[in-house]
């Protein structure tokens, strides 16, 4: 939902100091807030996902439903299949659909979205998170449900970095957690 | 013992001089030894008390399995006791100190309870003092509990710290195709042949050096070729992690690491976390953990002095220690003859003594031509030197038994009672070991997981099988995950070129010794042969009533001694008693590598809700509820807590207050069937519900007793807006979630957590509507008539935010539920504290809200706290007689039905100047005993009412005692106070005020 007047405040304002994080000379890891996210989900039913995904792959310009844990980009915004039955629109608002094809919602103020990048970044992940982040098995593209410090989080890999989606209420406490162990591979926050 | 550095040889960094500070002294070793090479560089012989006794004792080995180097590496806050000197590396400014002594272990006043050895036996304390007289005359088990602390005080292993531990420590996950544990000749070989087969390899190896029993070959024989394999393993990508412990296997391939990160630095980086704590997945694991040298049960075999063969060999191909100058090695097996002619060749005066008839021809000749003296038939009986050895009373073989063979000076006795492969991990898996006559030793039984064992862990005992079975079996973990490789066939087990022959225990007749079994424990052989006469013939009960291989050693010393004595005392084979399991943590694991980063702010993630900085900006005092973070109260200048929630339940039934209610957990439930799942879900009807509207309801558990309440907004045909209470948000959604994932599938509806994409905000009292007018773009939406009571509006803030509005009432007044996504918060906050506060309005926080919420006599999750039905909450008429719910069925059971079941009431104080505590119990009057009829749940001194109030529950509901002086007990705290019991509606009971 993005109102043209209205800043949606971040919940890290106030916690998100971009500099150095740690003492050494390398930079690791760098970190980055995704201001003014634009999150929307698309939920449908086993009888209607041709339909709906056909839609949504048209609208947003990618090549078509994604399955279930991957995710396609298109000029007009990115299809994250975070469930069998779900998706979530990066960049773009919800179609309209029908009811008794899909149902959408508007979750852009849900999310604190942290860009992490940088050669340490799927160790530092690992630090916290229980999924293989191998290249095999979690490429560029790959969307996840997981667990950080038992909090549900998602992870989706794009080129060259991670896109981590926050619960907004443990945004600050996830990201104090990062900063503490990012430290020791060298941290930019941008 | 008199040991010293040599001037060459070995593999530490003579360039490198580093100091270390040893129970005060200021001592010095080279980068690359470990505490106890230095600690036996600089001629120290007792560097520890033993645990039971206080006996002193010396370095014993060169590895995790030392039981005598037990220290306390640091002070204060970094205190860490029971380190094993032999696996602590060096480095500048180590403090060290010896552990379970006073004043020091080279004197230790404790050591008197050595002199009592001999009644110390196994079961003394518990013989002692539990249940017998003098001790317990009448006692019971209080006295024992006294007792207890005590011999604690006396026994026992090293001190912790008591202060925070000022060290950061981390988890990490990690994954890979095949974890090979131990780098060994056979683990490089695994790790290798896996990776050049194109797998994805995790090479874990304890030390800080790879290459396992090649360090303890001198340089020239084995260096060049541990650096080609190093060097191979790095070219294939194989990923090594040093000083890195798998100190236990679980489920599914999943091995449990300790990785020691800054236990080895000087100055470690703040950056740095002491410890990491891996949870390592693998989906094969090849366990080349190498094997135990055994020591053998004879007198007095604890004296420092008396160590393992290979830690002598280690101490001298690998830190340049030779670590005395007359030795006597003891031996039943080939396995001591390289070492002894090494040692010889370093200067020493060696003898040997060959416990088999005679000594293999072809190691005798070299030992022989070394200069070594090898005596067959002859064992160590006896040895001398309590602090620090220089005698060895020794036996010879006479027929089958042992007798006096002379005294022999010495200053250092290095045994070898046969070798134990280290079957510790593949234990843990439940694989039973199995029994290798013919080498003596348990070597890894069936298992039907994708875990391989190899090299001296599965009982090879020559270098070429070792690397052949770890060729083997890194090929055969790439054939299993589809890769192709040349396969290797696995070596039989070729046991020794001679014979070992099975040793445990040198007893002679007329000799009483103390010969101690497990060594870290105390334990000695007459405690195994004691628990057997007084009955304990199981292995695991031996364990138990003797201590035998418990604590951090694990049986990894003195296990297949203890078997081998019970199973001569059961007159059976040692396979016919079995062994005990192996736990884990193969060695120790620090609390803090458990707790990982999960401690101080960490310890739960904190909840913020979008209006936390808000709250805390207008002065909101903050408390938690559940993991949120929630403003408890808004006290100005000068107020009590008391004052403060007073006058904001006051000024809420007066004028308009304002609390943060986001906690709430939302649910989107949306969906044609949306409706239908509702009527399901709830105990009231929801397939009316008209969309603008919302219904409170209340939904059970299939067994009838109520789990959640809240409001459903319907926003849309097909579109509802749940709210929860706070603590069974993610209950309810998981539940929710089941019920269609499971039972009805059939229904076209998804749930959707909502409940951090809006922030809400209650806005109650009389005035609340008009501050609703002041921030809405068209007040003409909020006006009694276009919003009624339980009415649902979307509109606009005057800002330009979305919002949703329920006119609904938690306090009794009339009231608001406000939503507005979560980032605009703080405007929407900022809007409506500037309208109420120009209408003497105020901030509220939970006091406030409980206070309100008891006048009115609504229940919250003390009281809806998985024991209470529907009826019991006196929301009975909720329960819908024309619709099948969720718990419709359960809750309709007799017992669930009784109408003397404690129902919900309110409760005053008779005297209305007293007060009474939430949890005390209800009793009628002169009856206090038992568990009463009732309890209070809640309760709040009451701004409307002007006196203490309380809800709870009694027995029966409020009707049967009123009229009667009832007695709130709370004999822990505050005591009897008189109550009466009441409604639970104390306050505007018609609820006329909400309807304003």
């Amino acid at each position: 939902m993005a109102e043209a007047n209205l800043e949606n405040r971040s919940a890290l304002a106030g916690h998100y100091v971009p500099g150095r994080v740690g003492s050494g000379a390398g930079t690791g890891v760098t970190l980055a807030e995704g201001r003014d996210l634009i999150l929307s989900q698309v939920a449908f039913w086993p009888d209607s996902i041709a339909k709906v995904g056909g839609k949504l792959a048209k609208d947003l310009g990618v090549q078509a439903l994604p399955g279930p844990g991957r995710s396609f980009s298109g000029n007009q915004g990115s299809l994250l299949r975070i469930d069998p039955l779900k998706v979530w629109i990066f960049g773009a608002g919800a179609p309209a659909f029908e009811a008794d094809q899909a149902v959408t919602l508007d979750l852009s103020h849900s999310r604190t979205h942290v860009r992490i990048a940088g050669d340490e970044a799927a160790t530092l992940l690992n630090r916290y998170l229980p999924l293989d982040l191998r290249e095999a098995s979690f490429p560029s593209g790959a969307v996840a449900s997981t667990a950080f410090h038992h909090c549900g989080v998602t992870l989706w890999r794009t080129d060259g970095a991670f896109e981590l989606f926050l619960p907004r209420n443990f945004a600050v406490s996830l990201w104090d957690l990062l900063l503490e162990g990012a430290a020791q591979f060298g941290c930019e926050v941008l | 013992m008199s040991a010293e550095r040599l001037a060459a040889g070995g593999r530490i960094d003579r360039e490198n001089e580093i100091w270390f500070d040893w129970d005060g002294d200021i001592l010095t070793g080279y980068a690359g030894d470990t505490l106890a090479s230095a600690l036996m560089a600089n001629n120290q012989k007792v560097v520890g008390r033993s645990f039971k006794y206080h006996r002193p004792r010396g370095i014993m080995s060169a590895g995790v399995e030392e039981s005598g180097a037990l220290v306390t590496i640091g002070e204060g806050a970094r205190r860490d006791p029971n380190v094993r000197a032999t696996s602590q590396e060096l480095f500048k400014g180590l403090i060290a100190s010896g552990q379970n002594s006073w004043p020091s272990v080279r004197f230790d006043m404790g050591g008197v309870s050595n002199l009592f050895g001999r009644f110390f036996s196994a079961g003394f304390y518990y013989k002692t003092f539990m249940g017998l007289p003098p001790f317990e005359w009448g006692q019971g088990t209080g006295i024992w509990m006294l007792y207890e602390k005590l011999i604690r005080r006396s026994a026992g292993m090293g001190r912790v710290s008591r202060e925070s531990d000022p060290d950061s420590y981390e988890h990490a996950h990690g994954f890979c195709d095949v974890l090979v544990v131990g780098s060994g000749p056979a683990g490089l070989s695994a790790a290798l042949s896996a990776a050049e087969a194109g797998l994805d390899v995790v090479l874990v190896e304890q030390d800080f050096e790879l290459g396992g029993d090649l360090l303890n070959q001198p340089l020239d024989a084995s260096e060049t070729k541990r650096q080609e394999l190093i060097a191979a393993l790095a070219a294939a990508g194989v990923r090594v992690m040093t000083r890195t412990t798998a100190f236990g296997l679980y489920d599914y391939g999943v091995a449990g690491l300790l990785e020691r990160v800054t236990d080895h630095l000087a100055e470690p980086s703040a950056d740095l976390p002491r410890q990491r704590f891996w949870v390592m997945r693998a989906q094969q694991t090849i366990l080349a953990t190498g094997a135990l040298e055994r020591h053998l049960a004879f007198g007095h075999n604890d004296r420092p002095g008396v160590m393992s063969v290979s830690g002598a060999r280690a101490y001298l191909n690998r830190y340049g220690v030779l670590p005395g100058k007359r030795m006597v090695l003891a031996t039943n097996n080939d396995s001591a003859y390289d070492a002894a002619i090494e040692l010889a060749g370093a200067g020493a005066s060696v003898r040997l003594l060959e416990a088999r008839e005679a000594a293999p021809s072809e190691l005798a000749g070299r030992a022989k031509d070394a200069g070594v003296d090898v005596r067959a038939g002859m064992a160590p009986m006896k040895a001398h030197g309590a602090k620090g050895l220089h005698s060895l009373e020794i036996a010879k073989q006479s027929g089958s038994a042992w007798s006096a063979a002379g005294k022999e000076a010495c200053d250092l006795l290095a045994v070898s009672g046969g070798w134990s492969p280290v079957v510790h991990l593949h234990s843990h898996r439940g694989a039973r070991p199995v029994w290798e006559p013919e080498t003596a030793c348990f070597v890894p039984g069936p298992i039907d997981e994708p875990i391989q064992v190899v090299g001296s862990a599965s009982g090879h005992w020559n270098m070429a099988d070792c690397e052949a079975s770890g060729r083997a079996a890194g090929t055969a973990a790439a054939a299993a995950l589809g890769k192709s490789a040349n396969q290797h066939s696995v070596p039989a087990l070729a046991g020794w070129d001679n014979p070992i022959k099975p040793l445990y225990e040198i007893r002679v007749d007329g000799q009483k010794l103390k010969s101690f079994v497990d060594l870290q424990n105390d334990v000695t052989s007459s405690d195994v042969r004691l628990a057997h006469q007084e009955g304990y013939v199981s292995v695991e009960h031996l364990k138990r009533y003797t201590t035998l291989g418990m604590s951090t050693d694990q049986g990894k010393m003195g296990n297949i001694i203890g078997l081998a004595l019970m199973a001569e005392a059961l007159g059976k084979d040692i396979p016919e008693v079995g062994t005990t399991t192996f736990r884990p943590p193969y060695t120790p694991v620090s609390l803090g590598a458990l707790t990982g980063r999960n401690t101080g702010s960490h310890f739960r993630a904190l909840r913020r809700t979008p209006m936390h900085d808000w709250n805390l900006a207008q002065g909101g005092t903050m408390t938690m509820a559940g993991l949120w973070h929630r403003p408890w109260y808004f006290a100005r200048k000068g107020e009590t807590i008391k004052e403060a929630y007073e006058r904001e339940a006051e000024t809420v039934r007066t004028a308009v207050g304002l609390c943060d209610v986001t906690s709430l957990g939302k649910i989107a439930v949306q969906g044609p069937d949306a409706t239908e799942f509702l009527n399901r879900v709830y105990t009231n009807p929801f397939a009316k519900l008209a969309i603008g509207k919302a219904r409170y309801g209340i939904m059970l558990r299939d067994d009838g007793i109520v789990m959640d309440d809240g409001t459903t907004w319907r926003l849309t045909e097909t579109d509802y807006f749940m709210t929860t209470t706070t603590a069974h948000a993610a209950k309810v959604m998981v539940w929710l979630e089941e019920l269609l994932q499971t039972r009805w599938q059939d229904l076209k509806v998804h749930v959707t957590s909502v409940s951090d994409q809006w922030a809400g905000c209650a806005v109650a009292g009389p005035k609340s509507r008009a501050v609703l007018e002041a921030v809405v773009q068209d007040p003409d939406v909020v006006s009694n008539e276009a919003f009624p009571f339980m009415g649902v509006i979307e509109t606009t803030l005057k800002n330009g935010a979305p919002c949703r509005i329920a006119r609904i009432s938690f306090s009794g007044e009339l009231a608001y539920e406000v939503y507005t996504p979560s980032g605009f918060a703080e405007d929407m906050m900022d809007q409506l504290w500037k309208a109420a506060r120009l209408m003497d309005g105020c901030l509220y926080g939970l006091e406030a809200l409980g206070a309100l919420r008891i006048e009115k006599g609504h229940v919250t999750g003390v009281e809806l706290d998985g024991r209470t039905t529907i009826d019991d909450a006196g929301l009975g008429k909720m329960a819908s007689a024309k619709k099948v719910y969720i718990g419709d069925a359960l809750r309709k059971r007799p017992d669930l039905m009784r109408e003397d079941r404690p129902r919900l009431v309110g409760i005053f104080p008779k005297d209305r100047s007293e007060k009474f505590k939430a949890g005390s119990l209800l009793f009628p009057e002169g009856q206090v005993e038992g568990f009463g009829d009732g309890w209070i749940t809640a309760v709040t001194h009451s701004p409307a009412l002007g006196h203490w109030i309380g809800v709870g529950y009694i027995t029966g509901g409020h009707q049967p005692w009123e009229g009667q002086t009832i007695v709130a007990a709370d004999p822990v705290r505050a005591g009897n106070v008189k109550v009466e019991v009441v409604s639970p509606h104390m306050y505007d009971p018609s609820g006329e005020r909400m309807h304003g």
